[in-house]
Formats: structure tokens, C-alpha cells, sequence
């Protein structure tokens, strides 16, 4: 094991570590080595019945008809679902705590948002049946333009795609999460040099090698169990109450070991519907995704569009830092606000600026709803913020750990979100890698520390 | 939706079945990711696992592979150097397992690169059917044309077979680019030249072209370019999950670079 | 529809079950016989999570009609262990920290007991080839091919001493 750097925070907490530094082993390793650990889908049971979907063949269209009647024709097939079986059909997974509108439904009603959005689901006695079911469904479209660019989303003549009645979530009145720090445009007057530059992400789909999926088994007693491989037991449980009427404690979620999620098991997307061909069939039914499903319609990491613009004084100090970041929810909100809301809190980046201005908007395109993967928000931000340090430093000709030294935030900061930086450590985890690479850095850099204000020595 | 699965002892059964309208596999791992998880009209399925098909016969140079021999066992095969190769380059352990010879020529692009090596090769199907059997060069090989039962060619001289498969990782990937070529020189100029490509269009292709443009010169970094600019005109690459078509029409001649100079 | 009876010798035992036409190997063994090690990732053949021995052959048990493999011998994850005495590949998983979240490490694990039966000496690349139709999602590749090639050590020792025995 690398050894454990203890020395820099040693005034503020002991180390006298007893799990930290060493190794130790899992509990569930045994259960993985001889495959008796249980995931979700490694249960069976009796009578189990078969769940599959009947999705959107376009980006945008309205729904002018839904002919399900050659599925019910399918031997094997049990029942059909459309929106109209659903208790509360229109949801947003954050409405747990309090952020709004719930702009999706479990299954389409007048119009599909994108391609692969649910419409019709169709229960089955067996897996093929019910693909078969699914594939006899009928929709008929009425197709309307796409957008599918988080700028042209935002532009006044482009169409509004949401019942809201904007392409981008409203936080709290204004179009974007927003930052105001001093004053930017007076930064970049000052400023020796300018330097912009766009900075853009792929979707990034999570693949776990399990898809997501869950059974749910009636109870005697008329409760539903939920197996599911959920990262979010309870988020799950209450978001499912929540469509299906029913009180929190008509359901149980049994979690478990989760077979890779990485974010994308958060979203609350095959609970709902298995409850309701549950309680239709009184039987257990499954709902898992194909892998095409897992990779076509899961949510993604969100693509984003970023631009960063920097007033920089010829020491290398930036004085001025505006950003214009733009993430691509996709059709419907899932966790994208709060991505949305993270990535500004992560703003400016770990150096003080004394103007900062930032609009991060959460854009809502006729793509695939993203939401949660690892760090949201944070990483796509992060990945431009020191792309640009990179690139302005060698437009000046200074090395980069230099230029980031220069301008890493200290301990009694102000930070853009008029909070006091305490506990930063920037400036030492910067000097030990640079020693670790062999990276020699002047006496000057050696000298600096988080805990010496800025302007004090060095 | 499967209806059926057939697993007949002999040839001729298998025939009969496939002349009802089922469908042969050999390994199944074309057909069978579709059957999984996709609806399809009723099928019946006939395994060629038991129907003797399995084996590699050398007579002299001539080589013949039943249809069902699994990639693996040509992989493990010592006798024939030039394909262990070109199996390798297919898949993964545990699909080459599965994966069969007469199974490959039948693969969709961008798969099936033993199909564009064996079009290199010269190599001719025997098809069976109930009207009799037939021989038919793989080249002009067609879904429909019958039950494939043995494949067989010539093994190449020495040092005469090429083979370059360009993918986005080392293992198990598809083909972004696939070279096979058999080629023929004496006192430095090339007599002979027979080269298929593969990830390139929506079948095996027959480079003519670059054919044409090789024979009777030399092998220099000049004429493989020139050959690869005549390439150009009978590629046609599609955009996919592993590659565009802009990219595999720009990085092939670069391809049948290393395959036949070896840099 | 159609069903029949398939026998299979698995880990070592006789088993008969029902299978139908769309009875996939691997939905034989984890519905049918109750042995869950083999997951269900993608059924297209892709990830590998499925990988059973077929006949000593590592296969994706996803990609075999049921009724093709009738009489064959399968070996699957439950069967490597002697008891509480593990395989040498599954000691040195645990030794190696090269599970994370499990899903993908019996058929990775499988991969691994194939190639060392052929290569009782791999190197670090053979194992890369031998494991590359194996996905595991949360990319712990690196601790997964150290874990192979201690295994393949812990054969050789185990071999060495009972040669001397």
C-alpha cells in the first residue's frame, strides 16, 4: 500500500489510523469467487410473468394512435399497460425533495420526447411472448422537429419542447444556476490577456455488465416486494409509492449487491411499471433491460458544453473567470438540475479569481434523458477548468503547476460562492506530485502554503 | 420466436429440415443474439453441432475444414499457420469456442474476417441441397445458396499469405479495416495477386483494383500507395459504432501498407 | 411448443431438465438447476459473464441452445471449490483484490481456469487475450490479470511439490 501523508494535517486530527493505509478485504469476496453471491435477477419464482416495452420509434412526434390489440393477440401475452393504467402518471425522481416540475410520465401519452421513450408496456408468461407482445404494438406519429443542441435549445425561436413551457429547467425564476462574484466585465478591462475557449463532452453511457432491472412479488398480504438492483433502495420505494398512489409501507425494496451502477441505477426506471403488472396479474413479473436497452435508453452521463473565458495579468494571476456551461438533460430533468447545481458549486475551480460570473443551465434537448454518473456535474466542469489552465499557461509561456500555484486558493479565501476556504491543501498536493514526477519547481513555488495568506511572504 | 430447435445426426437430415424453411446455425453466436432478446417471426432452428461436419482434413496442400469445425479448433490447429492468425483476430475465447467455419461466411460486416482471408485464399464451398451438391467459390458465396458442408483450398506458399486486421482494440473487436492478400513474386516483381477486404463494405470485397495495380512491379512504398489509391474506388465503408466511413476510407490504404510491406 | 429433455453432466453430476426451444444454456443451468454463478449481462454473447466450460471449453453459455449440448459436460464457478478448500484461481482473486462488484468474476474467473488448463505458464499478454471477451464494468482489469498470473504460480508450486512428493 502507498503510504498515507499524514504530515500536512497533522495539527488537526491524529493519525492514529487503524483501517486507513492498510488493506482490507471485502466482505462479499467469497460470494464472488464462487458465485453464490445474489444479484437481483439470481432469484426465481413460480409463475413468474415477463415485462417488456413498446418504445418511441422517433425524437419527437405526437401520438395520434395506439393500437395494441394484435399484442393481445400473442399466445402467452397477459395484459397490456399504456399511461392510462398508471395512478400518478407524470413524476420527476427529485420531487423527494421538493424540486419540481414533474415534467415525465411512465408511459407516454400524447407525444414521445425521444427516441426509446416508453409507451406501452406488455405482460407476459414468457420473455419471448412478451417481446412478441411488444413488437405487435401499433403507434402511429405525427413527427415534429427535433432539437437536439443544447444552444439551439436555448434560442428564441427555436420550439418549446416541455409543457412547462421552456427547453431549460427554472431555478428559482432564472434560466440557469448562476454565479456573481465582483465584477467581471471590469476583471477583463484590467486584464494584460484574454483567452476563451469551448470545451465539449460526449454522453457517456454507464454499461454496467448487470442491467437494470427488478422483480416484484405480490404479498399475501396485498404488499408488493421490490427486488431490485437499485443503488437507491429508498429513493426507490417512495418514488414508486409515489406513482403508484399507495403508501410507502405497501412496499418493500430488498436491494443487495448491485451489479456495477456507477449512477446509473439511481433513476427509478423499471419499479413503477413491475408494481403495476404486478398487482394487474397477481403474479411475480420481471422487468430487466436488454442490453440494448441498457445502452439505447438508460440514462447517460449528461453531454456538456462549456465555455471558459479568462482575464489573466502578465504574472500569471487570473483576475476575471466567465463561464457558459450548458448540460444536456435530455428530454426530462431525472438528476440533471442538481448536476446542473453541482457543476456550479464547483466553479471557478479550486483558485481564488476575485470576478467570476457563471450561467450553468440545464438544457432539455430530444435526447435521451442523462442524469447521475459519477461526480456530475463536477467531472465535465473539472476536465475544461484545468483544460484551460493548461492552455493559458502555455499561451504564456508559464509552466502549468506553476500557473496553478499562482492562483490556488488558501486557507481564509473568499471563494466565488462568498463562502471562507478552509482546509485546502491545493498548493501541497500540487508541490508533493511535482516532486513525486520529478517535476522541479523554483524555490519560490517550494515556499508557498495553503495555510500562509496570500501576499504574506512568499 | 423460436418454434424449434433441430439438432440432426447426419447431412442429409439436415437438409431436409433447412429445404422445410428452418434455419442453420453452427455455433449460433450470429443468430442467437437476435433470437435472445429481439422478436422474430417463427423459427426453427437446425444446429449442425452433431451433423458430422466438424473436422480438418490435409490431402497433400489441400485442406478441407467442415463447416461446423469451430474457429478454435483452427485456431489450435498447427497445420494451418496463416489462419491461426486470422482466427485469433476473431472474437474471443469463448465465442471461437462456439463460432464455426461455415458460420463466418455468412457473418455481417464488419465480422467475418476468416470470409475475407479465405476469398484471398481461393478458397471454394461445396453446397448441398436436395437437388445435389455444388461447388461455388467462397467469393460468390450467397445467404440462400445452401448448406455449406466443407471448405477447402490450397495452402499458400510460404511467406506468400498477408494479413493485417486494424480494430479499435488489440482482442475481440470488429474490423475497422481487414487485409488479406496472397501474393506472388519472382525476382522482385509481383506475378500474382489476389486481396479481400474486409470492414470495408457491406460484404467481402475483391480488390481488383488493387490487384491490377500491383502485378508486374515491384513492392515499394510507391506502388502500394498508387494501389491504394486504386483500392479507393472499390471500398465502400459505412459508418458504424467502431468507425466512420471518412476513417476507414482514410486509414486503408495505410492498412495495405502493412499488410503487404509489412510497415 | 416443443420441449424436450436435455441431460447434462454439470460439475461433475448427471441432470436432466425440460428444455424449450428458446432454453439457452445459461438459462438452463441458472432456472433450471439453480446455479446462478453464470450471469445473464448481455445474451448477445459480448461480455462474457455467462462463460461456462462446455466439454473443457470455455463458452458463453448465452449463445448454446439448451438442446444442442444434450450429453455434454458443463463445469460452472460452483463447482471449483472442494468444499471450503478454494481453486487456486478463486484464492487468488480474494488474495488480489480482484472483485469489485462480482458480477462479472465467475465467468471471468472461468476464463482464467480454461486458460491455465491450456497454459499452465502464461504471460501478462496471454492473459489479456484469454480474458478479453470478459467485461468487467468497474475496470478493474489490472489487479484481475495479477490475480491469473499468481494463480498460475500457485498451479505450478502445487505441481512441483506433489512431482517431489
Amino acid at each position: 500500500m502507498a503510504r498515507i501523508d499524514s504530515e500536512y494535517f497533522r495539527d488537526e486530527r491524529s493519525s492514529d489510523f487503524t483501517v486507513i493505509g492498510t488493506a482490507v478485504q471485502r466482505s462479499d469476496v467469497l460470494g464472488h469467487v464462487t458465485g453464490r453471491t445474489e444479484f437481483m435477477e439470481d432469484r426465481t419464482f413460480p409463475n413468474l410473468a415477463h415485462l417488456k416495452i413498446h418504445r418511441s420509434a422517433h425524437h419527437h412526434a405526437l401520438i395520434t394512435d395506439v393500437d395494441y390489440s394484435e399484442a393481445l393477440k400473442v399466445p402467452g401475452v397477459l395484459r397490456v399497460i399504456t399511461y392510462k393504467d398508471v395512478p400518478e402518471n407524470w413524476y420527476g425522481v427529485l420531487r423527494l425533495i421538493g424540486i419540481g416540475p414533474d415534467d415525465e410520465p411512465v408511459l407516454a401519452e400524447d407525444r414521445v420526447l425521444y427516441k426509446g421513450e416508453p409507451i406501452v408496456a406488455v405482460v407476459a408468461d414468457s420473455e419471448a411472448a412478451a417481446l412478441e407482445g411488444a413488437s405487435k404494438v401499433k403507434v402511429t406519429y405525427t413527427e415534429l422537429p427535433a432539437v437536439l443542441d443544447v444552444e439551439e435549445a436555448m434560442l428564441p425561436e427555436t420550439p418549446v419542447i416541455k409543457r412547462a413551457g421552456t427547453n431549460y429547467f427554472v431555478y428559482e425564476g432564472h434560466h440557469a444556476r448562476r454565479i456573481r462574484f465582483g465584477d467581471v466585465e471590469a476583471g477583463f478591462a484590467e486584464a494584460d490577456h484574454i483567452f476563451e475557449y469551448r470545451y465539449s463532452s460526449a454522453p457517456i453511457e454507464h454499461a454496467p455488465t448487470e442491467t437494470t432491472g427488478c422483480i416484484v412479488v405480490p404479498q399475501p398480504g396485498g404488499r408488493l416486494l421490490i427486488h431490485s438492483n437499485t443503488q437507491a433502495a429508498f429513493f426507490t420505494l417512495d418514488n414508486t409509492a409515489l406513482t403508484l398512489k399507495r403508501p410507502f409501507t405497501d412496499l418493500q425494496v430488498k436491494g443487495g449487491t448491485v451489479g456495477g451502477g456507477f449512477g446509473g441505477k439511481v433513476d427509478v426506471m423499471v419499479e413503477p411499471l413491475a408494481c403495476i403488472a404486478a398487482t394487474m396479474t397477481n403474479r411475480p413479473v420481471k422487468f430487466v433491460y436488454t442490453r440494448e436497452e441498457e445502452m439505447q435508453v438508460s440514462s447517460p452521463r449528461a453531454a456538456e458544453r462549456i465555455y471558459i473565458k479568462d482575464g489573466v495579468m502578465n504574472d500569471g494571476r487570473i483576475v476575471a473567470r466567465k463561464i457558459m456551461l450548458y448540460v444536456d438533460a435530455g428530454a426530462y430533468a431525472r438528476h440533471s438540475p442538481y448536476g446542473a447545481t453541482k457543476a456550479a458549486a464547483h466553479l471557478p475551480g479550486p483558485y481564488t479569481i476575485p470576478n467570476v460570473y457563471a450561467d450553468c443551465h440545464c438544457v432539455y434537448t430530444n435526447r435521451t434523458p442523462s442524469s447521475a454518473m459519477r461526480g456530475f456535474g463536477v467531472t465535465i466542469a473539472d476536465f475544461a477548468i484545468e483544460s484551460q489552465m493548461d492552455q493559458v499557461a502555455r499561451a504564456l509561456h508559464i509552466d502549468p503547476l506553476e500557473f496553478r500555484l499562482r492562483n490556488a486558493y488558501r486557507d481564509g479565501d473568499v471563494k466565488a460562492h462568498r463562502k471562507v476556504a478552509s482546509g485546502t491543501a491545493l498548493i501541497e498536493v500540487i508541490q508533493s506530485t511535482a516532486a513525486l514526477v520529478g517535476h522541479e519547481l523554483p524555490e519560490e513555488y517550494r515556499a508557498m502554503s495553503s495555510s500562509t495568506p496570500r501576499g504574506a511572504g512568499a | 420466436m423460436l418454434t424449434e430447435v433441430h439438432v440432426p445426426d447426419d447431412v442429409s437430415a439436415a437438409v431436409r429440415l433447412l429445404a422445410g424453411g428452418a434455419t442453420a446455425i453452427g455455433g449460433g453466436t450470429c443468430v442467437l443474439p437476435w433470437l435472445n432478446d429481439y422478436a422474430s417471426p417463427p423459427t426453427e432452428l437446425v444446429s449442425l453441432r452433431r451433423a458430422g461436419l466438424s473436422g480438418i482434413r490435409l490431402h497433400g496442400d489441400t485442406v478441407e475444414i467442415g463447416a461446423a469445425t469451430t474457429l478454435a479448433q483452427v485456431e489450435h490447429d498447427d497445420r494451418l499457420e496463416d489462419l491461426n492468425a486470422v482466427v485469433r483476430s476473431i472474437a474471443s475465447t469463448p465465442v471461437r469456442n462456439l463460432a464455426t467455419v461455415g458460420g463466418n461466411l455468412f457473418a455481417r460486416q464488419p465480422h467475418g474476417d476468416l470470409a475475407v482471408a479465405l476469398v484471398a485464399l481461393d478458397a471454394r464451398v461445396t453446397l448441398v441441397d436436395e437437388t445435389g451438391s455444388r461447388e461455388l467459390p467462397v467469393e460468390e458465396l450467397t445467404n440462400g445458396a445452401g448448406l455449406v458442408t466443407t471448405v477447402t483450398f490450397e495452402l499458400p506458399r510460404p511467406g506468400t499469405f498477408r494479413y493485417v486486421k486494424a480494430a479499435r482494440r488489440r482482442y475481440n473487436s470488429a474490423s475497422l479495416v481487414t487485409v488479406a492478400a496472397t501474393v506472388t513474386e519472382e525476382e522482385g516483381t509481383v506475378t500474382g495477386a489476389r486481396i479481400a477486404l474486409g470492414g470495408v463494405g457491406p460484404r467481402v470485397i475483391r480488390a481488383h483494383a488493387v490487384e491490377a495495380a500491383l502485378v508486374g512491379q515491384e513492392l515499394t512504398a510507391d506502388t502500394v500507395r498508387a494501389a491504394g489509391e486504386a483500392g479507393r474506388g472499390e471500398i465502400e465503408p459505412a459508418d458504424d459504432a467502431y468507425a466512420s466511413a471518412w476513417y476507414r476510407t482514410r486509414v486503408f490504404p495505410v492498412h495495405l501498407r502493412r499488410a503487404l510491406l509489412g510497415h | 411448443m416443443p420441449v424436450r429433455i436435455v441431460n447434462l453432466k454439470v460439475n461433475g453430476v448427471d441432470q436432466a431438465f425440460m428444455a424449450k426451444p428458446e432454453t439457452t444454456l445459461l438459462l438452463a443451468l441458472r432456472e433450471q438447476l439453480g446455479l446462478t454463478g453464470a450471469k445473464r449481462g448481455c445474451a448477445q454473447g459480448a461480455c462474457g459473464s455467462c462463460t461456462v466450460l462446455l466439454d473443457g471449453a470455455p463458452v458463453v453459455s448465452c449463445l448454446v441452445p439448451a438442446a444442442t449440448v444434450d450429453g455434454s459436460a458443463v463445469a460452472t464457478v460452483e463447482g471449483l471449490a472442494d468444499g471450503q478448500e478454494l481453486s487456486d484461481v478463486q484464492q487468488a482473486f480474494i488474495d488480489g483484490f480482484a472483485t469489485q462488484c462480482g458480477f462479472c468474476t465467475p465467468g471471468m474467473i472461468m476464463s482464467a481456469e480454461a486458460l491455465l488448463a491450456r497454459n499452465p505458464d502464461p504471460t501478462a499478454d496471454e492473459v489479456n487475450e484469454a480474458i478479453s471477451g470478459n467485461v468487467c464494468r468497474c475496470t478493474g482489469y489490472a489487479p484481475i490479470v495479477s490475480a491469473i498470473l499468481d494463480a498460475a504460480r500457485r498451479r505450478r508450486d502445487r505441481a512441483g511439490q506433489e512431482a517431489t512428493r
